[in-house]
């Protein structure tokens, strides 16, 4: 359970947190990337197409009660978390790319999350399931920071830049906050929390990545750009469906809905961590292959 | 010299037409200082500097402010250090905002500046400290770690530290410093003592001047005997072949080329109007004079971007700022050219683009242009003239792959070896003789005598003259390779290898041999995406069928990278003492 006031204060943070988002890229960044739509396009149908699908099939699979199917489902459906682009940053993955998804799919949350959402949780008995108003009504809130960041960055690049740097580092805090405020006070949930929930938390990002990759490469995506896009399409908004959890549920209720998306959020950071250093070495060694390649053309030459 | 050659007759004053004066009066300013503050009167409230780092953020300087703060450091070198008129003032940084308040301070102190690149190495700065005799260093924190080895033995009795952010909104300059420090660990730790900042300097010699004169700020005493003969700068130069020798450059030198650098652009540089990108480092002559002096002249507001490399540090700047110039190298315009976010949006305002420094290709000449719409042309100087000799008109046609005419007020030759003007159309070693060439080499007679003969300054380049006066460099004289008796120059094999659609750039050496006692060699770096697609033999074959047969290179070697100066020319020394120290 969260207090009135700290969900006030993580409405807060993720306004700020979008903001700075916002402010990361400019309206010719975007129409560059669109000359070459690819990319974003196979980033978007992971996003969209692969995570709710995932998140679906693991609910039925461990056969999860209502409350928690509901937040896995939600966790699935929700776009690119921010704190992507900070491992995307240090696994030397290709940063553009992970930052216009992260801000292409968070645009687009309005349309895709509720119809996905709606999708795959018609099954779910009716007092677990997020009402659709209550979605689009977060998720514009969210949109009107995200849209004054981008305005903010054109009109002075001073102010965009600090935002973003500001934005980025709470996205890293709002994680560590939910974790340190919500897990010892539900140690005891925690210790009593059976296989299946862990298996679905860990699970959801874990199978995202190993996905996102094979789906990119399907799609003819190079291998770095494949990295990107599985970190991308792993890592999913946690703040913002424990946000839309806390103002649609309350009590009880509440707790057991949010359970998924704070241990979601608590896990992710740490696998992705793990996947961010595999990923530097492959992109290391890879670097290092093809300067070995060059060097050879050159003794041969 | 022979009395009457078609050099005598100027040729390329016809090309002049009605837009540019064969000859210019003297510049009216008595000196810098005078000229920078005629510039205040005229512009005060507009921006004179922008620097804009990589994720865009920016500190502004307007004229005023420039004016004040670079006062403020006259009278801190006067009073607080107490140098006397024509000391030296040694200034080590990148293009940041700290540089034109630092250089306008020493030559309103009556001091002589000393541009000293600051990717050299401690040893390099130590002979330029001691040969120049240095008495105060300027230098950027970033590489403030070598100093202290750097300034054993030397005259300098006062450090000044800048940031690049110095003169940034605080905010913003503590948060773009704080990364540059504790996350990219670029700010190394220093044990210099007795070390002032550039604001807390300012500070000093605010309150100095207060103290003694009590009225007002201004530094006119400091400058009254400035003429035209006094040494403003000493640029070192031929750091490539030995050791480096300062070029004496006077305040009428350099007023005289940037009124010249003018009157060649002629209606393209409008008072007040114009944005110009300084990519190149203003340590370095060409973006000293046309980029800072003469733009700032003309009350343009200058973008500064500190490093130009990787060459995405210059997106947001050329996004943000409408820019009307430019002026680079070619590897600079070559990498712009391979970049999406520049030619899917390439800078609307643009007026034209200035290249020099090194030969411009062809091929990168006529992208640039199409690219953007605006003319790119090519210059020639060197160091010992301030640094313009020649540059292509940009009001009326011009010629690709020239360096265009001789620029008003200077007289060109060509001349062989016994000192006779050559015939036209045949290659001779480029002399100038002009109001800008420099005084001599700082403290080296037999050097100065060595290029400045019979009041000629030779250039070592070798140029052949077109029947309209138009020039083109063939290449430098000892760059030249002896192909079984045959000449052959560097830059045209460079440029056949550059018209290959693979190849992002290339170089060209002589190396000794067996048969023909030297062959020509190529060094070549492809495009990214085509490594290892491209074969020396398919590079041969498209040589074949651009150039003669002794002129295609007996090897193409595949590189990574080619070593460069730090604006980017490519050093073929350095290839080719790998080249012999391998064999």
């Amino acid at each position: 359970m969260l207090s009135e006031t700290e969900t006030r204060l993580l409405g807060v943070m993720m306004m700020v947190i979008m903001l700075g988002m916002g402010a990361s890229l400019t309206f010719k960044d975007f129409a560059i990337a669109l000359r070459k739509p690819v990319g974003v396009l196979v980033g978007l149908m992971c996003q969209y197409g692969l995570m709710p699908l995932v998140a679906f099939l693991l609910a039925k699979a461990l056969a999860l009660p209502p409350a928690y199917a509901v937040g896995l489902i939600l966790m699935g459906c929700m776009p690119g978390g921010t704190t992507s682009n900070i491992f995307a940053y240090f696994s030397k993955s290709q940063l553009s790319l992970s930052i216009l998804m992260t801000m292409s799919s968070t645009l687009l949350a309005i349309l895709m999350v509720p119809l996905t959402l709606a999708f795959y949780s018609s099954g779910i008995e009716g007092q677990w399931q997020v009402p659709r108003a209550n979605v689009i009504q977060v998720l514009f809130v969210l949109l009107v920071p995200t849209v004054i960041g981008i305005a903010l960055r054109k009109w002075n690049a001073n102010v965009g830049a600090v935002i973003e740097m500001v934005g980025g580092l709470l996205g890293v805090l709002v994680i560590l906050f939910l974790v340190l405020s919500w897990v010892p006070r539900n140690s005891q949930l925690l210790m009593t929390t059976g296989f299946p929930v862990y298996a679905a938390s860990i699970g959801l990002g874990l199978t995202g990545f190993v996905l996102g990759y094979g789906l990119s490469r399907l799609l003819r995506q190079d291998a770095r750009r494949s990295r990107t896009i599985a970190l991308e399409t792993g890592i999913q908004n946690g703040p913002l469906a424990v946000l839309i959890v806390l103002l649609t549920f309350s009590g009880t209720q509440q707790q057991e809905v949010l359970l998924i998306p704070v241990l979601y959020s608590l896990f992710i950071v740490l696998t992705s961590s793990a996947v961010t250093v595999w990923f530097r070495r492959i992109t290391l060694r890879e670097e290092l292959a093809r300067d070995a390649a060059k060097i050879g053309a050159l003794n041969a030459a | 010299m022979d009395a009457v050659s078609a050099y005598h007759l100027k040729p390329w004053l016809a090309q002049y037409g009605s837009a540019v004066p064969a000859t210019l009066p003297a510049p009216e300013a008595t000196s810098l200082a005078a000229m920078a503050g005629a510039a205040t009167t005229r512009h005060a409230k507009r921006t004179a500097f922008t620097c804009v780092l990589p994720n865009g953020m920016y500190g502004n300087l307007s004229f005023a402010q420039v004016h004040a703060m670079s006062d403020q450091f006259a009278h801190y070198l006067r009073r607080v250090v107490g140098l006397q008129a024509g000391d030296r003032v040694a200034l080590q940084m990148p293009n940041c905002l700290g540089y034109p308040v630092a250089l306008l301070g020493v030559l309103k102190a009556g001091c002589v500046a000393v541009n000293t690149n600051p990717l050299y190495t401690a040893r390099e700065m130590n002979h330029q400290f001691v040969d120049s005799g240095a008495k105060v260093v300027v230098i950027v924190d970033l590489f403030a770690d070598k100093l202290e080895q750097a300034l054993v033995g030397t005259a300098v009795k006062q450090v000044v530290l800048t940031k690049v952010t110095d003169f940034f909104p605080s905010l913003v300059g503590g948060i773009a410093h704080a990364v540059m420090k504790h996350w990219n660990r670029l700010v190394p730790g220093h044990s210099l003592q007795g070390v002032h900042t550039l604001p807390a300097a300012l500070q000093q010699g605010t309150a100095a001047a207060g103290a003694v004169s009590g009225t007002g700020t201004g530094t006119g005493t400091y400058t009254e005997t400035l003429t035209h003969d006094s040494l403003a700068l000493l640029q070192y130069t031929g750091g490539t072949t030995g050791v480096a020798k300062g070029a004496e450059l006077t305040h009428g030198n350099l007023l005289w080329n940037m009124a010249q650098m003018r009157a060649m652009a002629a209606d393209r540089i409008v008072d007040g109007e114009e944005v110009v990108l300084t990519a190149l480092p203003l340590y370095h002559i060409f973006a000293f004079t046309v980029n800072f002096l003469c733009m700032f002249d003309a009350g343009a507001r200058n973008v500064l971007v500190p490093s130009p490399r990787p060459v995405q540090n210059l997106q947001r700047a050329i996004e943000n700022y409408p820019i009307t110039w430019i002026t680079g190298v070619n590897t600079l315009y070559n990498a712009l050219l391979n970049e999406e976010w520049f030619t899917a949006y390439p800078p609307r305002h643009l007026k034209a683009a200035g290249g020099g420094g090194a030969a411009m290709h062809h091929a990168v000449v006529e992208r640039f242009e199409k690219v953007t719409g605006a003319p790119l042309a090519e210059g020639y100087g060197l160091t010992e003239c301030a640094p313009v000799v020649c540059f292509q008109p940009l009001h009326g046609p011009r010629v690709k792959d020239s360096i265009g005419i001789p620029v008003p007020s200077t007289e060109v030759c060509l001349l062989d070896d016994a000192g006779n003007p050559v015939a036209l159309g045949q290659p001779g070693e480029l002399c100038v003789r002009g109001p800008q060439v420099m005084r001599g080499y700082w403290q080296r007679p037999e050097a100065t005598a060595e290029v400045i003969r019979n009041g000629w300054l030779h250039t070592g380049d070798v140029a052949v003259m077109t029947a309209d006066g138009t020039f083109r460099i063939v290449d430098r004289k000892k760059d030249m390779v002896l192909v079984s008796g045959f000449n052959v120059y560097p830059n045209e094999i460079e440029d056949a290898l550059a018209h290959h659609d693979a190849v992002m750039e290339a170089a060209v050496i002589g190396l000794p041999d067996s048969k023909t006692g030297e062959a020509v060699h190529a060094y070549v770096v492809l495009r990214e995406e085509l490594v290892g697609k491209v074969t020396e033999a398919e590079l041969l074959a498209h040589c074949k069928t651009l150039l003669t047969g002794y002129k295609v290179p007996v090897r193409v070697n595949f590189r990574i990278e080619l070593p460069k100066t730090p604006v980017g020319k490519i050093l073929r020394k350095d290839l080719r003492s790998e080249a012999l120290k391998k064999s």
